[in-house]
C-alpha cells in the first residue's frame, strides 16, 4: 500500500519550495517522502503530524474516468502515509489517519478520518431475525452466508456458539486499528463524510452522503462501487458489490455479488452472495444467496430467505406477541411471494414453494416443498402440494442462478448448491409424500379439507401432491443412477458396481440441511459441531476449510443418498443391477423425465391460451387479439424456452436410445 | 342429458360453491364458473375422485367447458 522506496527527510530546498506553494507544516521533519518525490506537485497543504508521501510522478484516472495529474492540492493531512501515484485535491476539512494505497485518487471530499481503535464494522452486532435480540451475528470482513447461519440458527448449541463467537472475535482484534486504509487504485470522489472506514484495493466511492464505521472490500478483479447519496453506517461491504442510487445501509453486511439501490434501506441485516434489492425495506433479515427484492412497499422482516424472489408489496409482520416482538419466518430456497402477499410470522414454507395472498396464521410446509400456498378469504392458508414441481417458474430458476453468479474475486466466501433436486428438496418430497398418504387413507370422503401443520388441503388434492411428489422423486433418483450407468457404459461397462457403489469417503443421512445455501448431510454438521468441540478446529480459517472440504463432498454424499432413497423408493439394491436391468431403469427415466418435461411444455402453453391474451388488442376488434399478443408475445413454438423444452424432450429420446444401444453391446 | 353430464355438474357447482342451475352444457369453467388458479386444480382432482380416473394434464388442459368435461370423461370410462 505504501510507496515503493523508503521515505527520507525532505531538503531545505524541497521545504522552501513547498512553502512558496502555499504548503504548510507543524514540524518539517516529520513528513518525509519517496525517492522521485516532485514537490511541485504539490500546492496550498497543512502537513500535520507524521505524513509519508511517494513519488507522485504521472497520472491517476479519477472516479469520472479522467485522467488527472498525481499530486497533492488544497488538502489538511494529518498522519498519513500516502503511496506512489497519489491524487489527493479538494478536501474540505482534512484526512486524518490513513494510509493511502499507491494509485489511489481522492477528490472533492469534506473529511476523512479514523478514531483510535476503530474496527471498521467489524464486530458490529446485528440481531438478525429477532429484532430484540437473541440471535445476533457480529460482523467481519470474513463472514460467510454458512457461519453466519450458524452462528444465528443453531442457538441450541451453546458450546459450539461460544466458539464461533470466538472465531469472529480473533477476526475483529485483527484489524482493530488507529489507522484507516483506502486501497491501491480506489477513486474517492465527492463524498461528504467517511469515519472509520477502510476501503479496499480498487474501490470506487463516488457521491456517497456518509460512510461512518465499515468496511468496502474490494480487489482489482472484484471493484466495489458505493454510488451516489448513500448512507452506510456499522457496515461491510463485499467484493463486487454495488451499493448506489440513495441506499441506506445500517448494522448491515452486504455480501459479494450483491446489488443494492434505488433508496433501498437495510437494517440489522445479513446479505450474502448475489442478493438484489431495490426500492423496499429489509429489517432483520437473513438474506441468504440470491434473495432479491426488486419493488417499492415491500418489507422484508425478520425472515430467513435464500434463492427467494419478493413480489411488491410482500410484507411479514408478527403483532401477536406479548414480550416483545417474536418474528421466525423460514422461507427455504427458492420461494417466491407474490405482489401484496403477507404472512404472519412464524411460519415456514417448504423449498421452491410459490406464496399468494394474505395469510394471518401460522403454518409449517417445511414437509412440502414446490407448493401453491394461497390465503383463503379468512387468512386462512389453503395448500396445493407439489403442484410447482413442472413448472416454467421453476425449471428457468435452476437454469439461471449458476449463470447468474456475479462474484469475481479469487476468494469467494458463501458456498452455493445450486440444484433444485437435491436429497434436501426430494427427502421433504418424500416426507410429504408420507404424509398425504396417511392423510389420504384416513379421511372420509366427505371431507372437504384436512389440515396439515396449520395449513389447509382440500382432501381431493392429496392424491395429485403425492402423485406430483412421486414424480419428481422417481425422476431425480433415476436421472441420478442413469447418469452413473452411462458413465460406466462409457468406460466399457466393466465397471457397473463400481459405478453404483458409494464413495468410502462418502457420508450418509436420511437428512440433509441447508446452510446458507450450502447443501449437506446432517451427519456433516455433526461431524462439524464435533470438531469445533474438541479444538480440532480453532479458527476461522480451519472452519471455513472444512466447509470447503464438506462442499466438495456432495457429489459423493449425494449419491450415497441416492442409493439409500432408491432402496426405500423403488425396493431394489443398486449393488444388484446388471446389464439387464440398467435397461429397464432407463426406459423408467424416459418415462418419467418425458412425461415431466411434458408438463413443463404445458404449463409454458397457459401462457399463449386465450385467457392470457385478455387485454391485447387495445382499440381493435375480437379478431385483432391474436393478432396482437402473437405481434407482441410470439407464439407458442417459436418461444424459445417451449423449444428448449422440445430440445430436451428429443434428446433425452436420444440419450436413452444410446444407453440402451451400449448396453446391448456391453451384455 | 346423460348421467356423467349430471355428474360434471354437480361436481363443478359443488366445487366452485356456486348454484347447480348456474352450470350449463356451455358454461366455461374460467370464465363464466370462475374456476381459477386453485380452483381449477381442485376441479380436476374432484372430477378424478367422481368418476375414479387420472385424467393426464395434457388432455385436461383442453377440457374447457362443461360439453368437453363430459367428452373427455366418458373416453376415460
Amino acid at each position: 500500500m505504501a510507496a515503493s522506496n523508503a521515505y527520507g527527510p525532505l531538503t531545505d530546498q524541497q521545504v522552501d519550495q513547498l512553502t512558496s506553494q502555499g504548503c504548510r507544516a507543524d514540524d518539517w521533519s516529520d513528513v518525509t517522502v519517496a525517492d522521485g518525490f516532485d514537490p511541485g506537485r504539490i500546492h496550498d497543504v497543512r502537513f500535520e503530524g507524521g505524513v509519508k508521501i511517494g513519488s507522485l510522478a504521472g497520472t491517476v484516472t479519477s472516479a469520472s474516468g479522467l485522467d488527472r495529474p498525481c499530486g497533492i492540492e488544497e488538502a489538511t493531512l494529518i498522519n498519513c502515509t500516502l503511496g506512489d501515484g497519489v491524487r489527493i485535491a479538494n478536501v474540505g476539512s482534512h484526512i486524518a489517519n490513513y494510509t493511502i494505497g499507491a494509485g489511489a485518487c481522492i477528490e472533492d471530499v469534506g473529511v476523512i478520518q479514523a478514531d483510535p481503535g476503530s474496527t471498521f464494522g467489524n464486530g458490529t452486532e446485528v440481531e438478525v431475525l429477532n429484532e430484540g435480540g437473541g440471535r445476533e451475528v457480529a460482523l467481519f470482513n470474513g463472514l460467510s452466508s454458512q457461519f453466519a447461519h450458524l452462528w444465528c440458527m443453531h442457538r441450541y448449541r451453546p458450546e459450539f456458539i461460544e466458539k464461533l463467537e470466538a472465531f469472529a472475535k480473533a477476526e475483529v482484534d485483527r484489524v482493530k486499528s488507529d489507522t484507516g486504509a483506502i486501497g491501491t487504485g480506489a477513486k474517492v470522489s465527492a463524498v461528504a463524510r467517511i469515519i472509520d472506514v477502510n476501503i479496499g484495493e480498487n474501490a470506487t466511492v463516488w457521491g456517497a452522503s456518509a460512510l461512518v464505521n465499515g468496511t468496502i472490500l474490494s480487489s482489482g478483479d472484484a471493484p466495489t462501487l458505493i454510488g451516489d447519496g448513500v448512507q452506510a453506517h456499522d457496515f461491510i461491504i463485499g467484493e463486487g458489490t454495488k451499493v448506489t442510487q440513495g441506499a441506506i445501509v445500517a448494522k448491515t453486511f452486504v455480501g459479494q455479488g450483491c446489488q443494492v439501490g434505488k433508496q433501498f434501506s437495510a437494517e440489522g441485516s445479513l446479505f450474502f452472495a448475489n442478493c438484489e434489492a431495490f426500492h423496499g425495506e429489509a429489517c432483520s433479515i437473513f438474506a441468504g444467496p440470491y434473495t432479491v427484492t426488486h419493488h417499492k412497499s415491500t418489507l422484508l422482516i425478520a425472515g430467513l430467505f435464500s434463492f427467494y424472489n419478493a413480489g411488491s408489496g410482500t410484507n411479514q409482520s408478527n403483532h401477536m406477541y406479548k414480550l416483545g416482538p417474536v418474528h421466525e419466518g423460514k422461507l427455504e430456497r427458492g420461494c417466491k411471494t407474490g405482489s401484496f402477499s403477507y404472512m404472519m410470522w412464524p411460519c415456514r414454507v417448504g423449498p421452491f414453494s410459490v406464496v399468494l395472498g394474505k395469510h394471518t396464521r401460522s403454518f409449517d410446509l417445511s414437509d412440502f416443498p414446490f407448493s401453491h400456498i394461497e390465503a383463503a378469504h379468512d387468512g386462512r392458508c389453503m395448500v396445493v402440494p407439489g403442484l410447482n414441481l413442472s413448472t416454467v417458474g421453476t425449471v428457468r430458476d435452476g437454469a439461471k442462478w449458476p449463470t447468474r453468479d456475479r462474484r469475481k474475486g479469487k476468494v469467494l466466501r458463501d458456498r452455493l448448491s445450486f440444484d433444485v433436486f437435491s436429497p434436501l428438496t426430494v427427502g421433504r418430497m418424500i416426507a410429504g409424500s408420507d404424509r398425504l398418504e396417511v392423510l389420504k387413507d384416513n379421511t372420509e370422503k366427505s371431507v372437504d379439507t384436512v389440515t396439515i401443520s396449520g395449513a389447509q388441503v382440500k382432501r381431493v388434492l392429496l392424491r395429485g401432491g403425492i402423485k406430483y411428489y412421486r414424480s419428481g422423486i422417481h425422476s431425480y433418483l433415476l436421472e441420478k443412477v442413469v447418469s452413473r450407468i452411462e458413465r460406466a457404459v462409457e468406460q466399457g461397462g466393466a465397471g457397473l458396481s463400481q459405478a453404483l457403489a458409494a464413495s468410502a469417503d462418502s457420508v450418509y443421512s436420511e437428512r440433509w440441511v441447508d446452510i446458507g445455501g450450502q447443501m449437506m448431510p446432517a451427519k456433516r454438521l455433526e461431524d462439524l459441531y464435533a470438531a469445533v468441540g474438541s479444538g480440532k478446529i480453532a479458527g476461522l480459517g480451519a472452519f471455513e476449510s472444512a466447509l470447503d472440504a464438506i462442499h466438495e463432498a456432495y457429489g459423493e454424499d449425494e449419491w450415497a443418498w441416492v442409493r439409500h432413497a432408491y432402496k426405500k423408493v423403488f425396493g431394489d439394491n443398486l449393488d444388484e443391477v446388471k446389464t439387464a436391468n440398467a435397461a429397464l431403469i432407463s426406459d423408467q427415466l424416459l418415462a418419467v423425465q418425458g412425461k415431466f418435461l411434458s408438463l413443463i411444455l404445458i404449463d409454458a402453453g397457459k401462457e399463449f391460451d386465450e385467457v392470457t391474451q385478455t387485454g391485447f388488442a387495445q382499440d381493435g376488434s375480437d379478431t385483432d387479439r391474436a393478432a396482437d399478443f402473437q405481434a407482441v408475445r410470439g407464439d407458442f413454438d417459436t418461444n424459445k424456452f417451449v423449444k428448449q423444452m422440445k430440445q430436451a424432450i428429443e434428446d433425452l429420446n436420444t440419450r436413452i436410445e444410446k444407453l440402451k444401444q451400449a448396453l446391448t453391446v456391453c451384455a | 342429458m346423460s348421467d356423467t353430464a349430471e355428474r360434471v355438474k354437480k361436481v363443478a357447482a359443488e366445487t366452485l360453491k356456486i348454484d347447480l342451475s348456474m352450470v350449463k352444457d356451455d358454461s366455461r369453467f374460467v370464465e363464466d364458473l370462475g374456476a381459477e388458479s386453485i380452483l381449477s386444480v381442485v376441479l380436476v382432482a374432484a372430477f378424478e375422485e367422481e368418476f375414479d380416473i387420472e385424467m393426464d394434464e395434457q388432455g385436461a388442459l383442453g377440457v374447457k367447458d362443461v360439453s368437453t368435461a363430459v367428452t373427455f370423461i366418458e373416453k376415460h370410462l
